[in-house]
């Protein structure tokens, strides 16, 4: 065994979150190691050339709500982070037809007229309701959730926030908050939109990453992830770092180095350490130790609990809390890289629009539907996708004249069923083919031709995404965004600030509060509540408050 | 089918030809999705032709609402909160309507064009509010915004331009409407408080209806006139302009914005008895209350506009204390008076307030803190505007 | 003494019949207009009821045992071993230990912990979203029971509250009849699958021991009577009369006035919107009247055989139990499915009973208007499964889609609730944001049905909660 080295907080996992809370620790001051497993550190926001030419954002491949606060804190530009932004979208039909989503306001207004007068006023209503539930829901991002049980004097204040906040909001408007986040996306956008096709293109939002369907109830408070970044004319908020999602994890990790923090790559954490009821390091394979009094994991919950913890070192309720937590593979992603532009003959010529997301579903029950074959145990037999062509806005992805199609697909089980029998390792070749060939021949019936521009294709499996990435079951959001997986649920109740019943072991990925995307706001609150928790505090907090 | 994708931001409009013709200024924005003219060429010159002469002005991207049937007066009762019943045929009504806590939605003008046609002119997209307040009534309801050209013809002058166009409407009282021709109605309206006609035109044929207006003008000195005109006109005239002086609650992203009509000081325009309407209880119960904030007109000391100044009065200690904003502001070249519109706290009406100006000096910002009174509702508001039949010039 | 307020209440169901009762005892002059010819409503279609609530009771002068024995459900096994349910109790309906009998036993008393400490909310006004005397006081005692469930326990409730039927079933039980039942209890009369978050709170709203319905309904017409409630049956409102922006009282469809001070309306909101006029309504009030979710999925099935039909597995003494099909959690959620697309399950779940040589049923995941006699397939198709050649045997059946039993009671959509139970329009989202106070637009005007808060099934606590706030109104 090899000689243990020691710091004063060991990272396990270089996710973006992991990245993040590990560059605010080492601006604090501590010494600060992160390790991951993969050769290069981003976890699921890699870049990656799989044919040379091409930049595949393998994983994630939005810049959907980056937190400015922590940009800004980090300096994430002078480490070479450029989001650029998209503008638009737009979903075709079999039959020929398109809703284009503008970003201005005009266009959108003529477009929706299009297709249906009566629903520019209903959009209208529509964003105005979700814009006022943006506006309440976004400073929670960046705190700590309260634990409703505890009488602890900040749950209380917490609490209290959240009510005030609540109660601010007038009694109706509170009634439809309420509503908004209990509500399924199918049936708030049915409140407001007649148009079959626009509440399909709206939808899609509601959905993405998570087991359920458009008319699960808790689907519509996802939207907001949509919007938020709208609002106050926050450009830039959704876009595609330059240089693909390596680009984000680059410039953390340059942030994590300048503060002088350290990152191993291909050091996989086989377990946490414990002394003395307390983590005191971790393990990696191949049986090096190294030390630290605080092990921060950007791994799930399952995966850090169950599977890094020795067992015993964690009550029994607490881990049978931690097996209810839901985290289930809903997702796929497909990878393209293209000969040429993929052409939509619905339009005529070149449309801003197109360099934003691209859809093929037509109505809310067809993606319902989807979710029904999910449940069953199927991949989609018409799946509902989310393509990007980021090659079209950011010149690095692709050579000239050729194009990168990022493509995310809902949905995919985890657990394939064959024969009455769910098992991961159905996910054999020929049920990868099954799924590409689901897709692109959705792809095909808006975009002829498609199909011919293929050079290279990569499909992700979620077993792909666990194995590669480490997220159980390949949930992109380390857990389900349900709601009783939010707040003060998240990942267990009790325990929804980061800790763990093991004194030193933190939770910082999205497992926790506030949950998925390339947030990195959980990275941000992990670090916050570690350094009270040292009272450490110092200018970071300032800062933090500041934000 | 395949089209091509839209453009971005306004389109041009109905006179579109037109006003791009007479535009010198290149001076354009966006009215409703239309490309309206802020000048065409100078703001002055064309607020003097409001004042002095004609003045000619698209006002197109006006929303207009056709709603008819044998319950159409119904279901304008259900939404405003006037009483329609008071509106005779060929006469034009203001009217205001709120939402269920009583809040303005917007206002505008309904004309009665018969015993069961109505039109409901304003600035706010209302087709799905009215078609749902028709629910369960006979009444059709459909949007007419873009099949309709409308001009208005403001100034002393605009009665003699309309006769040398041979328009026969020297009876037409204010408020009155008329079809001096077959598809062709006008109205003695408008919004800038002085004699003036609005003129109302299946879109197909505006072009031919402001080239024989500008023909017969010309010896009365009419004169294509943008948005800024108009607004100069409306602030002189006390017509508050919902967007600029209230926020539409069906806009505000923050309800706390919505505005009941006893604030905005349209009190009189609310009929509890005529039965129920949209908001009626809410406001029945706030008409007790005293308002928590009022929409004032403020004659306000020098002569610099107090655009966007945030309002003052002296607190404890002779600390000032902020009590309101100014919502929109002129310098009345008419009234040579210096006139806002502003939003004070109740509790503020009929203090001394003050106005925070700032002014740039010749590379320096200077703050004025000016005196603001209470001013009348209209700054100007001439005589000649009522008179029927109009004076020929 | 003043005049005595006079109460016309539309519907003598049994909200209807608590409200009427409530009223009365309230001082009120009650006529409660019916337009059957008998007083029940939905009661005529319905095989069991876990009410009406004790608080309800008390306002028609019944004491609970009034309602007869309690009565244990069967939870169907394809294999023919059955599960005997008596409420926090479960064996083999042979007699033999159930190897989930004590995670069953401690989840229903988990269940009924949380139930207990819901309790609150349900009996008076929803909890207040701004802080104000009414319904406050209720808030409090919810919180402060929240608080003695302790820590863990409140946390637990907290979380499952939020979650879904499926996923507590597969936390807490092995799958098979005994998971199927806790799914189908989640969803009966809902238009939902139990993996649909949201789908915990029927539970907590059904932990009531069982009882047959028949006689119920005369039972609690001739104690409203007894309370001094009139009942006017055999004609129906034709419209609520409204003057000076209060209601006055109903015009019923023979012509008949009936004067009132306060109409409290049993229908569903939509409903009563139509019989007073839309023009009275604030357009928002309508619209979100209009988004209520009420499409019901739950048909009634008849099926008469020459003899006492024989399940294999169920003893005879079982008959008068309650019958469920719903072999496991696997089996309810696709069942689901199809519904929404407007088709039938090959195999819908059901719960029913054996009376004679009657198999009465209530199947669930009907469409709206699925034709009769593919409903009576699609049952006898599912019974298959549990008793192979069962439907040879049928000597006639019956059914009622969801359309029929709108048609027959007037339930919107045919809906158990009058409304989906769902938690946006739970509790003060029910039957509508700003309507949950049972008032709904014109003064005097308030609802006192299953749509109402806080919901379905027979409790009669919408209706006595409509009556309470109608009395409250007149304070």
């Amino acid at each position: 065994m090899s000689q243990a080295r020691s710091y004063d907080a060991i990272i396990a996992g270089g996710g973006h979150n992991g990245l993040t809370a590990g560059a605010y620790l080492a601006r604090a001051g501590l010494s600060v190691l992160v390790v991951e497993r993969s050769d290069i550190v981003g976890g699921a926001a890699v870049s990656r050339e799989l044919e040379p030419g091409w930049t595949y954002s393998n994983c994630s491949y939005v810049c959907s709500l980056l937190r400015p606060e922590v940009a800004r804190d980090l300096d994430l530009a002078r480490h070479g982070l450029q989001v650029i932004p998209y503008t638009g979208g737009a979903s075709f039909t079999k039959g020929g037809e398109y809703f284009a989503y503008h970003h201005d306001q005009r266009a959108l207004e003529r477009e929706i007229a299009r297709l249906s007068p009566r629903d520019v006023e209903g959009y209208e209503r529509f964003a105005r309701a979700v814009t006022r539930q943006c506006r309440f829901v976004r400073p929670l991002l960046l705190r700590s959730a309260p634990d409703p049980a505890s009488f602890h004097p900040r749950d209380l204040g917490e609490l209290l926030f959240l009510l005030r906040r609540l109660h601010d909001l007038g009694e109706r408007e509170m009634g439809e908050a309420v509503r908004f986040w209990t509500a399924s996306v199918g049936d708030f956008l049915d409140g407001f939109i007649e148009h079959p096709l626009i509440k399909a293109h709206l939808a899609g939002s509601g959905i993405i990453g998570t087991g359920l369907g458009v008319y699960s109830p808790g689907t519509a408070y996802v939207l907001l992830h949509h919007y938020m970044g709208d609002l106050d004319g926050a450009i830039g908020a959704w876009g595609f770092a330059r240089g693909g999602m390596g680009a984000v994890s680059a410039a953390l990790a340059g942030a994590l180095r300048a503060a002088g923090g350290e990152i191993r790559v291909n050091a996989e954490v086989e377990r946490i350490l414990v002394k003395d009821g307390a983590a005191a390091g971790v393990v990696l394979k191949g049986g090096e130790e190294i030390r630290a009094p605080l092990v921060a994991s950007n791994m799930d919950a399952k995966r850090t609990f169950l599977g890094c913890v020795e067992p015993g070192a964690l009550p029994d309720d607490f881990l049978d809390a931690v097996r209810r937590f839901r985290i289930r593979g809903s997702s796929a992603k497909l990878n393209i890289a293209l000969d040429g532009p993929p052409v939509f003959p619905a339009v005529k010529g070149e449309a801003p629009f197109l360099s934003g997301d691209l859809h093929a579903s037509e109505s809310l029950l067809e993606l319902e539907a989807a979710y029904d074959d999910w449940k069953e145990g199927r991949f989609s037999a018409a799946p509902y996708f989310d393509m990007l062509i980021p090659s079209r806005i950011d010149p690095t992805m692709a050579p000239p004249g050729a194009h990168m199609a990022s493509i995310f697909v809902q949905y995919a089980p985890y657990d394939l069923a064959r024969d009455g029998v769910r098992d991961p390792a159905h996910w054999d070749e020929a049920a990868r083919e099954g799924l590409k060939a689901a897709v692109l021949d959705k792809i095909e019936a808006v975009s002829p031709g498609f199909r011919g521009l293929i050079r290279h294709s990569e499909l992700r499996a979620p077993v792909d995404i666990e194995r590669e990435v480490g997220l159980s079951e390949g949930n992109i959001f380390q857990g389900e965004l349900t709601f009783d997986q939010l707040l003060f649920n998240r990942p267990v109740p009790g325990w929804a600030r980061h800790r763990s019943p093991l004194p030193g072991l933190w939770l910082v990925g999205s497992s926790a509060h506030p949950g998925g995307g390339v947030m990195a706001a959980a990275g941000a609150n992990a670090a916050r509540e570690i350094l009270r928790d040292m009272k450490r505090g110092g200018r970071d907090e300032a800062a933090f408050r500041a934000a | 089918m395949s089209r091509a994708p839209s453009l971005s931001g306004p389109l041009p409009g109905p006179f579109h030809p037109r006003l791009e013709a007479a535009s010198t200024a290149k001076d354009w924005a966006d009215w409703a999705g239309v490309l309206s003219p802020r000048k065409l060429d100078a703001t002055g010159r064309e607020y003097f032709a409001i004042r002095n002469q004609a003045a000619l002005i698209d006002i197109s991207p006006m929303r207009k609402y056709r709603i008819e049937g044998p319950e159409a007066e119904r279901v304008l009762n259900r939404v405003v909160t006037r009483d329609v019943a008071k509106i005779a045929p060929g006469r034009v009504g203001y009217a205001l309507w709120c939402d269920e806590d009583g809040m303005a939605i917007d206002d505008g003008t309904i004309f009665r064009l018969g015993p069961e046609r109505f039109r409901l002119c304003c600035q706010e997209r209302m087709l799905t509010w009215l078609i749902d307040a028709a629910e369960g009534l006979d009444a059709a309801v459909s949007d007419e915004t873009e099949a309709l050209a409308a001009l208005a013809l403001q100034g002393p002058t605009s009665f003699s331009v309309l006769e040398a166009a041979g328009l026969q409407v020297s009876s037409l009282r204010p408020f009155d409407l008329a079809e001096p021709e077959p598809g062709l109605l006008v109205s003695r309206t408008g919004f800038t408080g002085d004699l003036g006609y609005e003129l109302w035109i299946a879109t197909e044929h505006a072009l031919a209806l402001w080239d024989r207006l500008i023909e017969a003008g010309r010896v009365f000195g009419i004169l294509p006139a943008g948005m800024e005109a108009l607004d100069m006109a409306r602030i002189e005239a006390g017509f508050p302009m919902t967007g600029f002086d209230f926020q539409s609650i069906h806009a505000a992203e923050r309800p706390s914005r919505g505005r009941t009509p006893f604030e905005l000081g349209l009190g009189r325009h609310v009929d509890f008895a005529k039965g129920h309407f949209n908001g009626r209880r809410a406001l029945l119960a706030l008409k007790e209350e005293p308002p928590k904030r009022r929409l004032v007109t403020l004659d306000i000391d020098g002569s610099r506009a107090a655009s966007g100044a945030l309002l003052y009065r002296r607190g404890m200690f002779g600390r000032w204390r902020e009590v309101g904003h100014v919502t929109s502001a002129l310098w009345s070249p008419t009234a040579k008076r210096n006139v806002a519109f502003a939003e004070i706290e109740g509790e503020a009406e009929g203090a001394d307030l003050f106005a925070e100006i700032y002014l740039f000096k010749e590379g320096k910002w200077e703050r004025r803190m000016a005196r603001a009174r209470p001013g009348p509702r209209a700054a100007f508001r001439p005589d000649r505007a009522r008179a029927t039949p109009p004076a020929r010039r | 003494m003043a005049e005595r307020l006079k109460a016309a209440v539309i519907g003598a169901g049994v909200n209807g019949l608590v409200a009427a009762a409530a009223l009365a005892r309230g001082g009120c002059e009650v006529t409660v207009i019916e337009r059957g010819a008998a007083p029940g409503g939905m009661m005529a279609l319905g095989l069991f009821a876990r009410g009406p609530h004790p608080a309800a009771l008390e306002a028609l002068g019944l004491k609970p045992g009034a309602l007869g024995p309690a009565i244990p459900t069967v939870a169907l096994c394809p294999s023919g071993r059955h599960v005997l349910v008596e409420g926090a109790e479960a064996r083999f309906a042979d007699g033999s230990a159930h190897p989930g009998a004590e995670r069953w036993r401690v989840l229903s008393r988990r269940l009924d912990r949380f139930a207990a400490a819901l309790a609150p909310l349900l009996t008076g006004a929803p909890p207040p979203m701004r802080l104000r005397a009414e319904g406050l006081p209720g808030l409090l005692r919810f919180a402060l029971r929240l608080r003695l469930l302790g820590a863990r326990d409140m946390r637990e409730l907290l979380r499952i509250g939020l979650s879904n039927a499926a996923d507590l079933a597969a936390d807490a039980l092995p799958e098979g009849p005994l998971a199927g039942l806790l799914a189908f209890d989640s969803v009966l009369g809902s238009r939902a699958g139990p993996m649909a978050p949201g789908t915990v709170v029927p539970l907590l709203l059904r932990r009531a021991p069982l009882r047959r319905m028949e006689g119920l309904a005369a039972r609690l017409a001739a104690a409203s009577e007894g309370k001094g409630a009139r009942l006017r049956l055999g004609a129906g409102a034709a419209r609520i009369l409204f003057e000076d922006d209060r209601a006055h009282g109903v015009l019923l469809d023979d012509g008949e006035r009936v004067e009132a001070d306060l109409v409290l309306s049993s229908l569903g909101a939509a409903q009563t919107l139509a019989l007073a006029g839309p023009a009275l309504f604030d357009i928002e009030a309508q619209r979100r009247i209009g988004a209520i979710r009420a499409q019901g999925a739950a048909a009634r099935v008849d099926l008469d055989f020459a003899a006492p039909p024989r399940l294999p597995g169920l003893d005879p003494a079982h008959h008068g139990a309650r019958l469920v099909l719903a072999p496991s959690v696997q089996a309810v959620e696709p069942a689901y499915d199809p519904v929404k697309y407007g088709r039938l399950p090959a195999l819908p779940v059901m719960e029913g009973r054996i009376d004679g040589a009657r198999l009465s049923l209530t199947v669930q995941c009907v469409p709206h208007d699925a034709p009769r006699d593919r409903i009576v397939a699609a049952t006898l198709a599912a019974l298959e499964t549990v008793a192979p050649g069962l439907g040879g045997e049928v000597r006639h059946a019956g059914a009622l889609s969801p359309a029929d039993i709108e048609a027959m009671t007037g339930a919107p959509g045919g809906h158990w609730h009058h409304g989906e139970i769902a938690l946006d329009q739970f509790l003060t989202l029910r039957p509508a944001n700003g309507m949950a106070r049972h008032a709904m637009g014109p003064p005097g005007l308030f609802l006192c049905g299953a749509g109402a808060h806080p919901g379905g099934d027979v409790t009669g606590l919408p209706g006595l909660n409509g009556a309470r706030a109608a009395l409250e109104a007149m304070r």
